[in-house]
Parts: structure tokens; sequence; C-alpha cells
């Protein structure tokens, strides 16, 4: 009898769709492995289950019996519970309340039974006993504990809704290898009393470890399910990539780098900070240089901190040949390097202003321009948004009145009319359709072509294997594997950001 | 897939930090202290027990009104329409007492009545807010001009007396001890029972976090609106106090203690941004603003002068509290 199972789910945000056909079956007492790349849908899968996205269409089976599920509430009446991989934890309120937040245990129907939630944590806290850490004690508040610690407190969160059937999103990202340990020990013991576990992790030996079968999910659809015991990562990987995995990026896609012009355009040497360290790398004039990676990897945080608006403990950048530290993004801009990020609404966008202020604020920026003149402006603004074919009403029009993808025209060509000599791409198709895309990448060639340093991080690895010409893969903060030449492949790309930190 | 590079920080809080994170309204009780001396230096008599007594009975409608807003700002929220409860609360007891005969038994009747009509009040701002989903600035800020509305449609001028039952008892006394002091004693034994529920914990964890509460499986939506009841019914308790004090009924009695009463509750510690505070930090902010205006009479600050004073002590007595917590968290 499966415990949960989940036929033909699907889910779309506007345009995009994050899971077309999502199936999966759990067994009672298996751990079940859910894999695929960045963005296949595994989380928005395990979220559909949780209650926190409400599904467009398909059937979800619980003891085979359909079910709907509404909420987050209703996934818990349904003995679903989750560890989110965001976490989901209230900073500012203790350890042990935070563990029986979902179903804080009353006295007299008003009052919190603390002697109950003391014990209901002392429970959980104590199997992770040991391995917790420094300053780790029950009513020590979650927003002072270490990100490891945050974690363990979810782990037990998740523990403690005590679900026949239990999900854990990327449960091991900051853990140690003895806190692992631990936690796959309570796996097995759950597993033992028939639990259902649904498992995600990026980690292939943590896989191997703990889990029995494997669900590979690959463009938001479920590709197969096989037992763990009976294939090798190599295959495993094959399939999260799909048909052409061994196929090098094809060559002729990617431009040259301009010898002639010469000349390093960006140097960074041994950049540590918040989220990343060691990390060193040159881009040439003319050069696209892409970051690879699993997300979060410290591939932002790298661009952000070179952008001046992140935060660099030691290190040393270098644009051109001259010494460049920026200690705000104002200060960077000054000096000619740019930045787009795939955060539109939060680093882009000037909402609810016309497009034409939206084109022009770095161009009064590094021009100190004071006084604006609507039909000068308009001279310099219309050739820049024209390269990418940014389709707009007229420049006096909203922003909002524009598709995600126009947006991130417009925000680009703010760049265009002072050129800069570096411009950092941190995901920036992120949400945006494919025509879109295709202008965007075009006029990053050209403007490569024209002796700009680029760095290009994305989340798609079509995209920097079609567009980069070097690729480093980030993997815990620092750069794990550089990848040239022929080495560019889809199979060389996941192996690398999937291998263990 | 929420996109998250940084690795968030983290601190370990020392000493005086951990003081200060267990009892966030340090800051203000020492503030406290500091203006009662202060009172002291410029106006000895104003240590008094006389004294002091009249700067609770006075202040008490604050105090209550402060507590009333703390609940809201706990989750996150905002009730710009607190003194507009309190003003239709004090309307509608006086109204109703007047013309049932101001006896024993319509002053209980009109009580109860005023504290169903605070909760009502309250309920509809928690429809409003939380299940409508209305921005709660705004939407609370409609919501008192509407009630505003209904006290002038109940009293349309200032004036009517409340019965001397009532307002003897509140400034009279009990057993030989000021009958203010009976009602300190009860909302502080109030307030450490609440401070036990279920309620507050979920007030307080919707606050710090909607989308983590929400994803916890809290009702967040339900939480959120019997926030905005409880800062009706203190609203309705405020009403009472501020009915014993001015003896009479005025429908724009609490028009400017709104922002008082936010004022309040950001001096005593408690987070704007919710899902942090205590509601003694928001009884000490209460009496910190009321010992602040006490302190510029005794200093014999001219009278065009003294809004100018007021403000400027309010601006540095806060700027006092944030540098505290800011040297202590360091």
């Amino acid at each position: 009898m499966s415990k949960l199972k989940l036929s033909g789910v699907s889910k779309a945000y506007g345009a995009t769709l994050a899971l077309r056909r999502g199936d999966l079956e759990l067994m009672a007492g298996e751990v079940h492995v859910l894999m695929g790349s960045n963005g296949s849908g595994k989380s928005t899968l395990c979220k559909i289950i949780a209650g926190s996205v409400r599904p467009d269409g398909g059937k979800i089976f619980v003891d085979d019996q359909p079910v709907t599920i509404s909420g987050p509430r209703s996934a818990r009446s349904h003995g679903i519970g989750i560890f989110y991989q965001e976490l989901s934890l209230a900073a500012r309120r203790s350890v042990e309340e935070n563990i029986s937040l979902g179903k804080l245990p009353v006295k007299s129907r008003v009052f919190i039974d603390r002697s109950e939630l003391r014990q209901r944590a002392a429970r959980y806290i104590g199997l992770f006993d040991g391995v917790c850490g420094e300053g780790f004690s029950a009513d020590t508040l979650v927003g002072n504990l270490r990100p490891d610690q945050r974690q363990l407190v979810e782990i037990m969160k998740a523990l403690a809704s005590e679900a026949p059937l239990l999900i854990f999103d990327e449960p091991t990202s900051a853990l140690d290898r003895a806190q692992v340990e631990r936690f796959f020990e309570i796996l097995r013991d759950l597993k033992r009393r028939g639990r259902g576990i649904i498992f995600i992790s990026h980690r292939m030996d943590e896989i191997k470890a703990i889990g029995d079968r494997v669900t590979i999910i690959r463009d938001g659809e479920t590709i197969t399910t096989l037992n763990l015991g009976e294939t090798d990562p190599a295959t495993v990987i094959r399939l999260m990539v799909g048909g052409a995995g061994d196929m090098p990026a094809s060559q002729s896609s990617v431009p040259a780098v301009v010898e002639g012009e010469g000349g390093t355009a960006l140097t960074v040497r041994d950049l540590s900070g918040r989220g990343f360290r060691n990390v060193s790398f040159e881009v040439g004039r003319g050069e696209i240089l892409g970051f690879g990676g699993l997300h979060g990897q410290g591939q932002s945080a790298v661009l952000r901190a070179i952008f001046g608006a992140g935060s660099i403990a030691s290190g040393e950048i270098l644009i051109g040949d001259s010494r460049f530290d920026a200690s705000n993004p104002r200060d960077a801009i000054r000096r000619g390097c740019a930045y787009v990020s795939g955060d539109r609404s939060r680093d882009g966008v000037i909402s609810g202003r016309p497009i034409i202020e939206n084109v022009t604020p770095i161009h009064y920026l590094r021009d100190r321009l004071m006084i604006a003149r609507p039909g000068k402006l308009r001279a310099k603004v219309a050739p820049a948004l024209d390269s990418m074919h940014t389709k707009f009403a007229s420049l006096f029009h909203p922003m909002g009145s524009l598709s995600g993808g126009n947006q991130q025209k417009v925000i680009i060509a703010r760049w265009l009319i002072d050129r800069p000599d570096v411009l950092l791409l941190d995901d920036p198709t992120k949400g945006i359709d494919l025509s879109a895309k295709a202008d965007l990448f075009a006029l990053i060639r050209q403007l490569a072509a024209e002796g700009l340093g680029i760095v290009l991080y994305s989340s798609e690895d079509a995209e920097l294997l079609g567009n980069a010409n070097r690729i480093l893969v980030f993997n815990g903060g620092s750069v794990s594997r550089e990848l040239t030449g022929a080495d560019r492949t889809r199979y060389n790309l996941y192996q690398a950001a999937y291998e263990a930190a | 897939m929420a996109e998250t590079a940084t690795v968030p920080t983290y601190r370990r809080a020392g000493g005086i930090g951990r003081l200060l994170e267990r009892y966030p309204f340090l800051p203000a009780l020492v503030i406290v202290a500091a203006l009662l001396l202060l009172n002291g230096f410029f106006s000895p008599n104003s240590l008094t027990f006389r004294a002091l007594t009249g700067l609770l009975s006075t202040y008490m409608a604050l105090i209550l009104l402060a507590i009333a807003q703390t609940y809201v700002v706990y989750a996150g929220d905002i009730d710009l329409s607190a003194g507009a409860i309190l003003s239709l609360v004090n309307v509608a007891i006086v109204v109703l007492m007047e013309r049932w005969g101001g006896g024993a038994g319509a002053v209980f009747l009109a009580l109860a009545i005023g504290l169903l009509l605070g909760l009502a009040c309250g309920l509809v701002n928690g429809l409003v807010v939380a299940a409508l989903r209305l921005q709660a600035i705004v939407a609370t800020f409609a919501t008192s001009i509407f009630f505003t509305g209904l006290a002038l449609y109940i009293l349309p001028v200032a004036g009517t007396p409340a019965p001397a039952l009532f307002w003897r008892t509140y400034g009279g006394r009990l057993f030989g001890v000021p009958f203010v002091f009976y009602i300190l004693a009860a909302l502080v034994i109030l307030l450490a029972v609440m401070s036990r529920t279920r309620l507050v914990t979920q007030l307080l964890a919707v606050g710090d976090d909607q989308q983590a509460a929400y994803q916890t499986g809290l009702p967040v939506i339900a939480t959120r609106i019997k926030g905005y009841v409880l800062c009706g019914l203190f609203s309705a308790l405020a009403a009472f106090c501020i009915t014993g004090d001015t003896a009479s009924g005025d429908p724009l009695v609490g028009g400017k203690m709104t922002l008082y009463s936010v004022a309040a509750v950001v001096l005593g510690g408690s987070a704007l941004s919710g899902g942090w505070g205590t509601v003694v930090g928001s009884l000490l902010g209460a009496l910190t603003i009321g010992l602040i205006n006490s302190v510029v009479f005794f200093m014999g600050t001219p009278s065009e002068w003294q809004n100018f004073v007021q403000g400027l002590a309010i601006l540095l007595v806060l700027m006092a509290g944030v540098l505290a917590g800011r040297r202590a968290r360091s």
C-alpha cells in the first residue's frame, strides 16, 4: 500500500511552468530521494504536498484515499510534516517554542503548557545530544543560533510534528559531518517504525547512504523512479541531464576571446567574504566568464561583493590595471562596473515610474546630470532600448505595463548609455520568456565582442554552456572546478556541482 | 525558490545583551526612573504619594491604550483607530449611564455594553485588515474616521457629565488606598495571565515572520483578527479610565491619544515590525510620556513652548533607548 501518491500534479506561476507533470509514489518505511537540477520542480512538488503551494491540476492520494490539501494546516491533518529548505522559524522565539510552534501544547484551553513544551523540546533536542554545538539550549532565541543550529531546529520541528509522512527539502546543506550522521541514524530509526520519508539532497554520497529509491525530475516532469541499490551515480546524473549530456557545448555558439584588445578587464585575487572564500579569477576583455553550480553556493555573493553591495573580508579586486574596491554600488558604478540582478523587483525596477526614468538613473549618476531635458534624454535612451528589441508603447508608460522580459531589457539598457568596463550578470534571465532570453544573450555576446569583460552567473546550465568561454563551478562558497574548451559539457558541469564540498 | 546566498548573521549576546533580551523594557525602566528624579529635582512636591496618584489616574487611560496597541504591534500590524474606539466607548457609556439614571446597576450595564462595543470595533478592524487584506495603516485610519463619526452621532458636543458615583469611585479611595492602585494591580495580574496564553505566542510568531508562521500551520488570519479584538477590548478599558478621569463624555477625546499609544509602544522597546516586545514596556512607555509632560510643566516652560519641549524630549528619550539597545548588543 502506498502512503502517498501524486499523479500528474502541475503548477504554473504566470507564464512559467514550475511543474508540468509530477508523479511520485511513497511507500511506508522508505526514504525516497527526489533528484533534479536547479529549478526542475522538486521544491514546488514538496510545497504542494505540504500545502503551502496550491496545485493547478493532478491528484493526491494519502493512504490510497484521494485528498485535497488546501493549506499547511490541512496537510498537517493529513499527517504530513515538512522541513523547509528556506526554514520556517520565528527568529525571536526560543528553540523550545519553535519546535512546538505548529501545535503548541495548551492547558485550560488557552494557556501554554510550559512543562509539556519543555519536555517535548527536551525529547527532540536529546536526539541530537552532543552534536548541537556550543550555545544551543532550549531557551536560546533562534535568531542567536548559528546557521547549522537553526537547521537542526527546523529538523526538530519537522520531527516534532510526529507525522507519518515527512518531507526533508535539503535538510543537510549547513550541517557538519557528525550532525548529518546523527540525523541519518534518526531517519533510519523512523524508517524502521514505518514512516514514509521524502528526502532532497544534492550530495551524492548522502543519497547513497540513506536513500532506498530515487525519483528523477527534469524540467518539471517526473522521468523515472529507480532502486538506488541497482543504479550508480553516473546513471542518475545522466537521467537528470537528459539525452545530450555528453555532448560538448557547441563551439560555434561561443564567441572567441577578442585577443586584439588585450589585457584583463577584471582581476579578483583571494576574495573572501560572507558566503564565499578564496575566490580568484580573471576576466579578459571580450571574454564571458560563466559561474556555475547549484543555487546559493556563493556565486551571487561574489558578484554583489565586487559591486560593493556585499561584504568583503579580504582579497583584492582590479579593474583593468587599477585597484578597485568599491565601498558601495554608487562608487562601483562611477568606476565602470555594472551589475544586473535576476531579482528585478528587489534590485532593479523602480515600480510605478515611467520607462524613461527606469532607463536613466545610471546616466544621471555617471554624467552627474542635474537637469534633464526629455528631448535630449530620449535621443540617448532610444538606441539603448532598440538594441534589444524592447517592446513598449511609449517612454512615459509605467514600468509595470511591461512583461518581465521587457522589464529586464529596460534594466540592462540602463547600462548601455554610458558603457561600463565590466558587466556582472547575476542570473539575469530568471523568470523571463525564451525570446527575451535570446535577445538578451545576443546583446551580451555583442557587448563582449566590443571588449567588455562579462561575468555571467546563471542557474540554467544551458545558458552557461551556450555562452560562456570558461565556466567556474562553485561549491560551498569557493570555486571547485574550472571548465574550459571541450570540458564544458553538461555532464561535467553536473558532476562538479554535485560533488561533496 | 528563494536565493539565500549570504550566510545570515548571528550574534552571541553579552551579559547586558542577554539581560536586555529577556527584559527588553529595561531601558524604558531606567528612563522612567530618571524622569522621576528630574521631576523631583524641579519640584519635590511632584514625588509625593498624592502627586503620583494623580499622575497615574491621569495616564492610566494612555497606559491601557498603549497596551491595546501592543497586541496588534506584536503581530506586525498597527491600529490607528484605537483612540477613536476610546472616544466612541467614552461617549456611549456616558450617554447610557445618564439615560439609565446613573445608579450602580446602570453603571455596570453601561460598562458591559462599552466592553462589547470595544470588542465589536476590534472585530471590524481585524476583519478589514486581516481577512480583507487591506493595508493596516490606511484601513484603520479609515475605520477611525468611521468610529469618530459614530461617536459624534451619539454625542455631538462634549460635555455630558458622567454620574458622580462613577468618577468619585475612580478618583476616590477604597479601604484607604486610591482606587487607581487597585486598577493597576488588576492590570498587572491580567497582563501576567495574558502573557501565558497561546494567543500571545502565536501573535508574536506571526509578527516575527508571517510566511514562516503560515507554513508552520498557524492560523495566521484568525490570529491577527484576535489581536485586533484584544486591542478593541483594552481600548474600551482605557475609555473607562478616561471617563473616570475627565468625568464627562467627549467624542474627540481619544483622537490625539492614538499616536501617543504608538509612541509608548516604541519607547517601551517593542519592534513596530512585529514579533518582539512586552506589554510592561508599553506601560512604562506610557508613563514616560506622562512624566515628560509633567517635567515640562514643572520646569516652568512657558505655555507657548510646551509642545516644542515635549516633542524634543520624546525624541531624546527615543534616541537614548535606541543607543542603549545598540550599545548592549555590540
